[in-house]
């Protein structure tokens, strides 16, 4: 027994000493996409909602999270406890409760909004807050859950999108360089299919279910009515629950968790575009965000020294950047003059936006206009007298007969 | 003309109309459009990186006590055999002149080379200027060395970063102090915006002297790097915050993971708020007093804070105690924190190093604009060769004529900018500034030519959608005008003649029957 002990602690320390965040990558972002609507969907919106909760907790912030939620669950006129969405029937959480950053909305979750947002190709009114401004390193995590079939995912029950679509996108972002690497997790029907044509390196995609074979439901709440949780997603997060910030766990550890026993259908990993083995990977380095902290190691009793107290800076000068840019500025104070604050600011004499009467042209124009438009005048009345004093006569040699 | 070849006439008219003018007009309307972007060109400025580039650099060489009427020349031969020496990746030289009798230089503008007579040899590069100083003795006159130590100590030491940048050279990492691949550095963008926020664990009133203290020390500072970057500064005070260090008041020395994974900083991550690309933070943190004292915090009686640095976000200026009831904090206090800070802003610049600090500003400042033009002439070109590479691999994807325009402009940009660094005889400070100008502006064009709305590929429209949209307005034209051209095309003129002979009959019979009416009547 004791041996099994020690061999296990041997074990854990080699892990700890093997496993370490990778250098790479100094950004995470996590884009979590329900794509499905309606009521009896709440599992959905319960999945991705608790994906939510999970990467905030582990340190990614809101900046750096893309929620897309096709449907409202929580305003939802069938919801028994509104503003509220549970994931378990026990309802201990609400994962709604508190400050729920969605970015996309309703109709906005579309295909095309997703592919936009992968490759950032958006018109200048959109904001930053709903872009994906990942770099190369950047390391993604994209969560994905609905309704699928071989080679597509549902969106809105109006249109799909393709595994093309997506394998397409990825090969975008890394022509661009806008990842380190992707890791890629989908639970819908047929899910293993969605990532089966992704070409783009440095991807790692884990499915739910193989192709011919549906995902499940992990279980209902009698009073909300309808199925809470998907079973993928339910183990997934039961994982999840035992990772802090400093968890030296894998995401080997985690694909390891899923047994067919649990999840009914059998989950899928894709490692072949990935560079890194899953067992050498920390799960924190795709749902966390770990701050590399350090101290910083330069003179900081240099900075005090060389703080100039006098205004003039001749009193005790010190080699010092700012010093450098002070000396500077007394030197050149054409330069700060120029600088003039927003309020201040003149307006610049353009010569377009002066407007200007010219007098002599306007007099012209009445000077010519008055004398032709009297003229006129008196032709027009001398014609219609002339023609009345005809009309008149024949009237009169009409009259004659 | 009979009757069928009437018919077949106008079955032909419609077939013909169909296919001549319908189908293009329908291929025109539905073919998606595709600029014709000059991707040879762009091919092979990728290929022959910087093939049209070679910057040069003017330096003036003055000697205040022996004439040396041909010295640059000497100079100019050694520098060039030195830079010779290194197969290079972006090819620069110097051009050694003679400073004029009654030129003026500008010591902070322009590079100056002054050859000083002393009983030694050596260099020295003053912290406020551009001018190098070498040193050297009779002896050395004598050798004549003179020309090559001058020659090393520009190239070695003067231009350190383009020695190693751009010839590769690993001799010279000391003096090197630009760093811009280290993890710190938050990449270049030519605006920026500064955060600086100021945290206490507890909710009790607290102000601060930033504004006067900032107008004072920063916006020199602000000024001096203008032409590199451009900040904007915003700050704030966050109540009932103080990242969770709270949590590490007991701990002696924590390791990095201890604070990585304790620091609590995604309040502070908010870069959508602000227009810049990029953000650098600045958060001055103060515990609650419940929490206590930080023991972790090495201060000292002047200093009674700690400073951190967060890769690519900014520093964490530590406090040990917390703040008494009512504090209002000074400059006297704030001054020696923003006097760390520029050094730390350095850093996250990529001028200087943990290893190696600013020792010379000016010339620094100067390397890596350079550094930083060639640097975004290069990601430029690789945006529009991803861009060439991606519309030839999607046939799919539209491009539109703004993308051409932007690409035209694109390269126009970095042709301008090359002329402006190949030029010999502009080196001075402003010509650096357009330089980095124009490719900073290029840099943009490249983006928004690569992110353009339209291009968005139209591969999620499947084709089965395609022929939905258009087969119920299609195929019943089609049906109807080749079924008639089918039909009118195997009618034979005997069957015609039949049809005539009988329409006659019919017509006879018809024209009976209004007689046959009127004789009822």
């Amino acid at each position: 027994m004791r041996l099994i002990t020690y061999l296990t602690t041997i074990v854990v320390l080699c892990v700890l000493q093997v496993v370490r965040a990778d250098p790479a990558h100094t950004n995470n972002w996590a884009v979590l996409v329900c794509t499905s609507r309606f009521w009896f969907n709440y599992r959905h919106m319960a999945n991705t909602l608790s994906m939510y909760r999970t990467v905030k907790r582990l340190g990614i912030p809101d900046s750096r999270i893309i929620l897309m939620l096709s449907d409202d669950v929580a305003c939802n006129s069938r919801n028994l406890f509104p503003g509220s969405v549970f994931n378990n029937q026990d309802r201990a959480l609400d994962l709604y409760g508190e400050s729920v950053e969605v970015d996309y909305k309703g109709y906005e979750v579309t295909v095309e909004n997703f592919i936009r947002l992968l490759t950032d190709r958006w018109g200048e009114e959109q904001p930053k807050s709903k872009r994906l401004l990942t770099d190369e390193n950047s390391n993604i995590f994209i969560y994905m859950t609905g309704h699928g079939g071989a080679d597509f995912l549902k969106f809105q029950d109006a249109e799909e999108i393709a595994s093309h679509d997506i394998a397409d996108a990825f090969a975008q972002m890394h022509e661009k360089k806008r990842y380190n690497e992707i890791f890629f997790m989908i639970d819908t029907c047929q899910a293993n299919s969605m990532y089966s044509k992704f070409y783009s390196p440095n991807v790692l995609a884990v499915g739910s279910s193989r192709l011919d074979e549906s995902s499940y439901s992990h279980h209902s709440d009698v009073e909300v009515g309808v199925a809470v949780i998907d079973r993928f997603t339910y183990y997934t997060l039961d994982f999840m629950e035992n990772i802090e910030k400093n968890s030296s766990l894998s995401l080997q550890d985690l694909f390891d968790s899923y047994t067919f026993e649990k999840v009914h259908s059998h989950v899928g990993v894709r490692t072949d575009l990935y560079h890194r083995d899953p067992s050498k990977v920390l799960v924190t380095d795709f749902f966390g965000s770990v701050k590399h902290i350090v101290k910083d190691m330069h003179d900081q009793d240099n900075d005090f020294q060389a703080v100039l107290k006098d205004h003039d800076g001749t009193d005790g000068y010190t080699d010092h950047i700012v010093n450098l840019a002070l000396s500077k500025n007394e030197r050149n104070p054409v330069e700060s003059s120029k600088a003039v604050s927003v309020g201040l600011a003149t307006l610049r004499r353009s010569e377009r936006s002066v407007v200007t009467f010219d007098k002599s042209k306007g007099k012209a124009k009445w000077s010519a206009v008055v004398p032709i438009s009297i003229l006129l005048g008196l032709l027009v009345l001398t014609l219609s007298t002339q023609s009345q004093n005809n009309l008149s006569s024949r009237t009169a040699t009409a009259h004659s007969f | 003309m009979s009757q069928l070849f009437l018919r077949r006439v106008v079955a032909v008219w419609f077939a013909a109309i169909y296919a001549l003018i319908g189908l293009p007009l329908w291929y025109k309307l539905t073919t998606i459009y595709r600029a014709p972007l000059p991707g040879e060109y762009v091919s092979s400025l990728r290929e022959n990186m910087h093939a049209d580039v070679h910057v040069v650099v003017p330096v003036y060489v003055r000697s205040d006590t022996y004439k040396f009427p041909d010295i640059h020349r000497a100079i100019q031969a050694q520098a060039d055999a030195l830079l010779r020496s290194k197969p290079s990746t972006i090819d620069w030289s110097l051009q050694v002149m003679p400073a004029e009798k009654n030129q003026t230089l500008d010591l902070e503008s322009d590079y100056v080379l002054t050859l000083v007579l002393d009983d030694f040899t050596g260099y020295a590069i003053p912290y406020d200027s551009k001018e190098t100083v070498v040193f050297f003795d009779d002896t050395a006159v004598l050798s004549n060395d003179v020309p090559f130590f001058a020659a090393q100590t520009l190239i070695e030491h003067t231009f350190a970063a383009e020695w190693t940048h751009f010839s590769g050279s690993t001799s010279v990492q000391d003096e090197n102090t630009l760093d811009i691949d280290s993890e710190m550095v938050i990449s270049y963008s030519p605006t920026m915006h500064l955060s600086l926020s100021l945290l206490t664990g507890d909710g009790r009133p607290v102000a601060w002297d930033i504004e006067s203290t900032l107008n004072q020390y920063f916006t020199p500072l602000r000024r001096f790097l203008s032409p590199l970057v451009n900040f904007t500064v915003d700050t704030s005070i966050l109540p009932f915050n103080d990242l969770n260090l709270g949590s590490l008041h007991d701990v002696q020395d924590p390791s990095w993971q201890d604070l990585a994974h304790s620091v609590d900083l995604s309040e502070l991550s908010s870069i959508n708020h602000y227009r810049e690309k990029n953000v650098v933070n600045l958060a001055i943190v103060f515990p609650s007093p419940e929490a206590g004292q930080l023991a972790f915090i090495n201060a000292t009686q002047d200093r009674p804070w700690q400073s951190f640095m967060v890769p690519q976000w900014g520093a964490l200026v530590v406090n040990k105690e917390a703040l008494p009831d009512n504090a209002r904090i000074t400059q006297d206090y704030l001054a020696p924190v923003i006097y760390s800070f520029a050094c730390e802003l350095f850093q996250f610049l990529g001028l200087s190093s943990e290893k190696a600090d600013l020792s010379t500003p000016y010339t620094t400042i100067d390397s890596f604009k350079r550094i930083m033009t060639l640097k975004n002439l290069e990601q430029g070109v690789e945006t529009l060769w991803s861009l060439v590479k991606l519309t030839n691999q999607f046939p799919q994807m539209s491009v539109p004529k703004r993308v051409l325009a932007d690409v035209e402009r694109a390269v126009e940009l970095r042709l301008q900018a090359v002329e402006l660094i190949n030029d010999p005889k502009q080196g001075n400070e402003a010509i650096w500034n357009e330089a980095l100008r124009l490719s900073n502006d290029f840099v943009q064009v490249c983006e928004r030519a690569f992110f353009h709305k339209e291009m968005v590929q139209q591969n999620f429209f499947p084709q089965e959608h395609k022929i939905a949209v258009y087969l119920p307005l299609l195929g019943p034209i089609s049906v109807i005008i080749f079924t008639g051209l089918i039909k009118a095309l195997r009618e034979k003129h005997g069957d015609d003649a039949e049809d005539h002979l009988n329409g006659k009959k019919s017509l006879k019979f018809d024209s009976d029957k209004p007689l046959q009416s009127e004789d009822t009547s």
